[in-house]
């Protein structure tokens, strides 16, 4: 079963290949779900794999969870529609759990201080160490929940209340906030080293502007809106201004 | 840009690697503009272009929270085709024109993403009773299948960005005087500084973790007026 699991993960890697607005990441979940279902009998495998395959959502990180307590209740002999409500259950607090630790917590925070190391002069090594650094967690976790799936099966919901995830969850917020808190000013400034006095003023008003103007238009403003929107006005300034 | 073939190749072959790791394999972040930036920066021989670039489209990238079926631009490619554009350009100039390029890039990329999740749909819907059916090899098939059309995304998303360097330089380059080019590349700078603060406190939010925030901005502007 260990060559299985492995299989899986390393499909698991490629779990949004087939994103689609249909069934999300159904396709990319049966795929990775498979290898873990070939030892079932004639009759239970080809089902199970088509149930694999259904409308799947959470986390890229988290799912092998579910894939691996998918499989396991398939092993044990679960209904059908009990492995149908057990993949239903675990849509949503994966992805969240995952969203809240990985893209708003371990991303975000080792992003900012990658950005202000390199603000500092750090350079490139910098860049190397987020790699690095990150994709040890990036790999861990999805590893640890392909496992956590396959030993609990039905009873995955234990694994979602793993001391390491909630002190992790605990202590990513504030590490996230302070590090890329620090980073904005260091950023403005190696950012505006290039630029004469007059054009530092202007950037800091431009930026203070723009700040206000995403917050007071949230949602309905973007950051790429924005700097297009900059980008035009500044070079109609540009060939106005004689 | 005048580049020689291997050059832009070996953009070309970044860029696409950056696009399929944003989404479909591997995840391992090559597709944050830092990364992309600084590697494309190496291949031309100009590591700080890199960096700088990176830096621009990173803190944009703070703007983008990618849960759900949620629509956002594409800054990987986009960060590589900004650095092509910026290389040999001397300080503002190559950043203004360079981040004007990647927007555009990352204009394009986010369409081509939607596109593409679209094309996809189409095709697991037609093939609902194959996959009904639990063939394996069927399913495998679908999957690689939506793996390389991603890939040949990324790959015209690079070419269409590489592209817009390519005629970019000549056409305005030429034109912008010092004080234009200024001027553009204080707009860029600023939209993402803006975005980059404003996607962070929609992270942070207004619970305890803005006292966090805040102690780290005041730390960063004691260490930078420090610095200064």
């Amino acid at each position: 079963m260990r060559f299985a699991l492995a299989r899986a993960l390393l499909r698991l890697f490629s779990v949004q290949g087939s994103y689609n607005y249909e069934r999300m990441l159904g396709v990319g979940v049966g795929v990775a779900e498979e290898p873990l279902l070939r030892d079932l009998g004639d009759g239970k495998y080809r089902p199970a794999v088509a149930r694999g395959a259904h409308f799947f959502n959470a986390h890229p990180y988290l799912i092998g969870l579910a894939v691996g307590a998918a499989a396991r209740a398939e092993h044990d002999g679960a209904g059908p529609d009990q492995i149908e409500r057990l993949r239903d259950a675990l849509c949503g607090p994966l992805g969240s759990l995952g969203d809240r630790l990985v893209w708003a917590g371990w991303l975000p925070f080792l992003s900012g201080l990658t950005l202000a190391a390199v603000a500092l002069g750090a350079g490139w090594v910098a860049v190397a160490a987020f790699l690095v650094v990150y994709n040890v967690g990036h790999v861990a976790l999805r590893w640890w929940a392909l496992q956590a799936g396959w030993t609990y099966g039905s009873r995955v919901g234990v694994a979602l209340h793993h001391p390491v995830l909630q002190r992790a969850g605990t202590l990513l917020g504030p590490a996230m906030a302070c590090a890329v808190g620090a980073a904005l000013p260091l950023t403005a400034q190696y950012l505006a080293a290039p630029f004469p006095a007059w054009a530092r003023l202007s950037l800091a008003v431009t930026a203070t502007l723009g700040f206000l103007a995403l917050r007071w238009r949230a949602g309905r403003l973007t950051g790429l809106q924005l700097a297009l929107g900059l980008a035009a006005g500044a070079l109609a300034a540009g060939w106005l201004w004689p | 840009m005048s580049l020689p073939v291997e050059i832009v190749l070996a953009l070309l072959v970044w860029g696409t690697l950056v696009g399929v790791d944003l989404v479909s394999l591997p995840q391992m972040m090559i597709a944050r503009p830092l990364v992309a930036g600084t590697v494309a920066g190496a291949i031309l021989g100009d590591i700080e272009t890199g960096l700088k670039l990176g830096v621009v489209f990173e803190l944009l990238q703070y703007d983008i929270l990618p849960v759900g079926a949620v629509r956002y631009p594409e800054y990987g490619p986009a960060t590589v085709a900004a650095v092509a554009t910026a290389h040999a350009s001397t300080g503002v100039l190559g950043l203004g024109l360079g981040a004007l390029v990647g927007l555009v890039t990352g204009l394009i990329g986010g369409i081509t993403i939607h596109l593409l999740r679209r094309v996809n749909s189409r095709v697991v819907h037609a093939a609902a009773a194959t996959l009904e059916s639990g063939d394996p090899r069927a399913l495998v098939r679908l999957h690689v299948g939506a793996l390389l059309r991603d890939g040949l995304r990324a790959a015209l998303v690079t070419a269409v960005g590489l592209g817009l360097a390519w005629i970019a330089r000549p056409l305005l380059a030429g034109v912008l005087s010092l004080r234009d080019a200024t001027l553009l590349a204080i707009a860029v700078v600023a939209a993402a500084l803006a975005a980059g603060a404003a996607g962070t406190l929609r992270l942070v939010g207004r619970g305890p973790n803005l006292a966090w925030f805040a102690a780290g901005l005041g730390g960063g502007i004691v260490v930078a007026a420090w610095l200064q």
